[in-house]
């Protein structure tokens, strides 16, 4: 409950910092801001997709449920913060390059990231029973780990970027305004702390209908 | 126990066999695949009419129609199995492993035998120029068998799924995109007479990383 | 007896095995502990979990909870592996329509990697009665020649323990007769498990494995 608020009240007044008084970047001017959204959700993205597969393949070891039950969550939340990344950077790209879309590197890993969520939800969504979803989703999840590398780093980098961060930082160095970067650092413990609470909140609802179901056939 | 080795490869040679032989009998997969990948093919010839000296176009479009003859085809192997409810006979005499490799080995061929009818009627329909065949086959075979060790996995796992073949190609999808990038590239660079290493060192990391990922994996497809 | 495989003493034990698919209970806790030689018969009303019992006890299925033993020769096998020393035949097996009972039997053998398929297809063929129709296609079988093809399939390689689900369901009485002597000629060397409920088929065990399933009965 403490924890809940204090996410609340981190993000909210980091957001209003970041979106009043930190500085803006000289190419990006106004459109700096949306560093403090969409970059974090692009790394929860990420983030949740690590998590998934990670206890997919617990789960093949180990044949605990409550594995599969965080592969699924971090799954349905990996669906939410993609779409929320693509979105923001979509419009950003708007403002920027002058179009929603253009298979830029970037914009072509989170399309990639999407699909493969969207493949995985579409998979346990057809699939009966408790152990045989866990087991065979935990076996799509594992080879798509295989495929994550090549989709999100091999593939797109055959093509050239025209995002931000490589133009902004061509030697790869953080050489941020300080206030920017405090911001921006910020909001990515808050998404990360928002990340894991709505984890463990949708685990445990799981874990609450399964007990429902089973007291049910008994 | 005999030599356990020998008897895993005396098991899969014996599974490949009984595939070769059912699709003998019926012919009732190959025929259709060919069918599908001659009318995709006629379609996009017919669509795209002659390309001339457009040969990067040609080149996606010359993957577009194997991923498509793939994705069509490929889920039938288990598919299969599990209609005509044979999948508890196959467990029973068999490991999940040698099971999946016996079919791995059979998709492969499956494949070789599409691409023996598509290729050349590719080429011809579509006027494509002169290609240099070591590299074009290299970049053929590697993804070939990226795109069967693909669909050997998903297509035993979507056999078991509540719609059978239905969701196969969706969930397919993602695991052959990259696949569809290395290998157009590389049959792109072939007709633009460049090197064609970058492409076919991309195409066989992923078909080494599919096929280890799959042999760890193959143990763990049917328990119940 | 002697250390052949086939012969060696199996051990056949559960400690609460339970199994149930989504909310639903397909095996209610069952412990037991039966030896070889002879025959056990698993009773139980429809729906009490006889056929999930075999599978679990096959190696095929991962009960819920719950441990099984199986040992062949005071060597417990895991249950990936039993599958070696299992002969199963359930109603639920089918056969590969397209080929003749000969082929699926040949298949099988050379699957298992038995030193002489050829001989061993012959004998299973043999007797189960079906020598006459081994070159026919199963399509153009009746439920009842299946039904000696699925017989045929579980003994074809000597098993340790030959599992019987329902084996004289579509039988003749000539079909019965042969599951009668299938039983017999390997009770002497072998752990025999027959799931039913036909009191023919009970009276030829000498032990008894009895599930209490909720049956047909409603949840409240």
């Amino acid at each position: 409950m403490l924890w809940r608020l204090l996410i609340f009240v981190w993000i909210a007044g980091w957001m209003v910092a970041a979106l009043l008084f930190a500085p803006q970047v000289p190419v990006l001017h106004e459109t700096t801001r949306v560093l403090y959204f969409h970059i974090p959700a692009a790394w929860i993205a990420v983030l949740a997709l690590g998590w998934g597969m990670l206890h997919s393949v617990l789960y093949l070891v180990k044949r605990d449920l409550q594995h599969d039950d965080h592969a699924a969550a971090a799954a349905e939340l990996g669906v939410l913060f993609t779409v929320m990344a693509t979105v923001s950077g979509s419009l950003w790209a708007k403002a920027m390059w002058g179009s929603y879309w253009n298979w830029d590197p970037r914009e072509t890993s989170i399309f990639f990231v999407l699909i493969l969520y969207i493949a995985y939800l579409a998979l346990r969504g057809s699939i009966e029973g408790d152990e045989k979803r866990a087991r065979l989703s935990a076996i799509y999840s594992a080879i798509a780990f295989v495929a994550v590398p090549f989709l999100m780093f091999v593939v797109p980098r055959m093509y050239e970027t025209l995002h931000p961060d490589p133009i902004i930082n061509p030697r790869g160095k953080v050489d941020m305004d300080p206030m920017i970067r405090t911001c921006f650092f910020a909001m990515l413990i808050g998404f990360t702390a928002l990340y894991f609470w709505l984890q463990t909140l949708r685990v445990r609802v799981t874990r609450i209908e399964r007990r429902r179901e089973l007291a049910r056939g008994l | 126990m005999p030599n356990a080795a020998s008897n895993s490869a005396g098991a899969v040679w014996s599974v490949l066999r009984k595939e070769c032989r059912t699709e003998w009998r019926t012919r009732y997969g190959l025929n259709a695949a060919l069918l599908f990948a001659v009318a995709s093919l006629t379609a996009v010839s017919f669509a795209a009419g002659r390309l001339g000296n457009r040969t990067d176009i040609m080149a996606a479009l010359f993957w577009i129609v194997l991923l498509f003859a793939t994705l069509a085809s490929m889920s039938h192997a288990f598919v299969r199995e599990v209609e005509a409810r044979t999948m508890l006979l196959l467990r029973l005499v068999a490991t999940p492993t040698e099971i999946a490799v016996g079919k791995l080995l059979f998709n492969l061929l499956f494949l070789l035998v599409i691409e023996a009818v598509t290729v050349p009627l590719f080429m011809v329909l579509m006027g494509a120029p002169p290609v240099r065949w070591g590299d074009f086959l290299a970049v053929l075979l590697l993804g070939t068998v990226s795109l069967a060790a693909s669909s050997t996995l998903v297509g035993a796992v979507i056999a078991q799924t509540r719609g059978r073949g239905a969701l196969f190609a969706g969930v397919s999808l993602p695991l052959l995109l990259p696949v569809l990038a290395a290998a157009v590239g590389g049959t792109r660079e072939m007709w633009a007479a460049n090197s064609v290493a970058p492409s076919l060192r991309l195409l066989g990391a992923y078909a080494v990383a599919l096929l280890a990922a799959s042999l760890l994996l193959y143990d763990h497809l049917w328990e119940d | 007896m002697s250390g052949a495989v086939s012969t060696a003493a199996v051990r056949l034990a559960a400690r609460e095995i339970s199994h149930r698919f989504g909310p639903r209970v397909a095996v209610r806790p069952v412990s037991f502990d039966v030896t070889s030689p002879g025959v056990v018969a698993v009773t139980g009303e429809n729906g009490s979990g006889k056929s999930t019992l075999l599978r679990i006890l096959s190696g095929l299925l991962r009960p819920s909870r719950g441990e099984s033993t199986f040992e062949v020769g005071g060597q417990a096998i895991e249950p990936r592996r039993r599958r070696l020393f299992t002969g199963l035949a359930t109603p639920e097996l089918s056969f590969y329509e397209e080929f003749t009972a000969a082929e699926n039997l040949a298949f099988a053998a050379e699957t298992r990697g038995l030193p002489n398929p050829a001989d061993a297809v012959r004998d299973a063929l043999e007797q189960v009665g079906l020598t006459p129709r081994a070159d026919d296609r199963v399509s153009a079988f009746s439920s009842g020649m299946k039904q000696r093809l699925r017989l045929a399939f579980a003994i074809l390689h000597e098993p340790s323990v030959l599992m019987l689900d329902e084996p004289g369901s579509h039988l003749d009485d000539a079909g019965r007769a042969v599951v009668e002597h299938i039983v017999q000629t390997h009770a002497p060397r072998a752990l025999v498990l027959i799931a039913t409920n036909e009191p023919r088929e009970i009276q030829l065990a000498e032990r008894r494995i009895e599930l209490s399933g909720r049956g047909l009965e409603r949840s409240s």
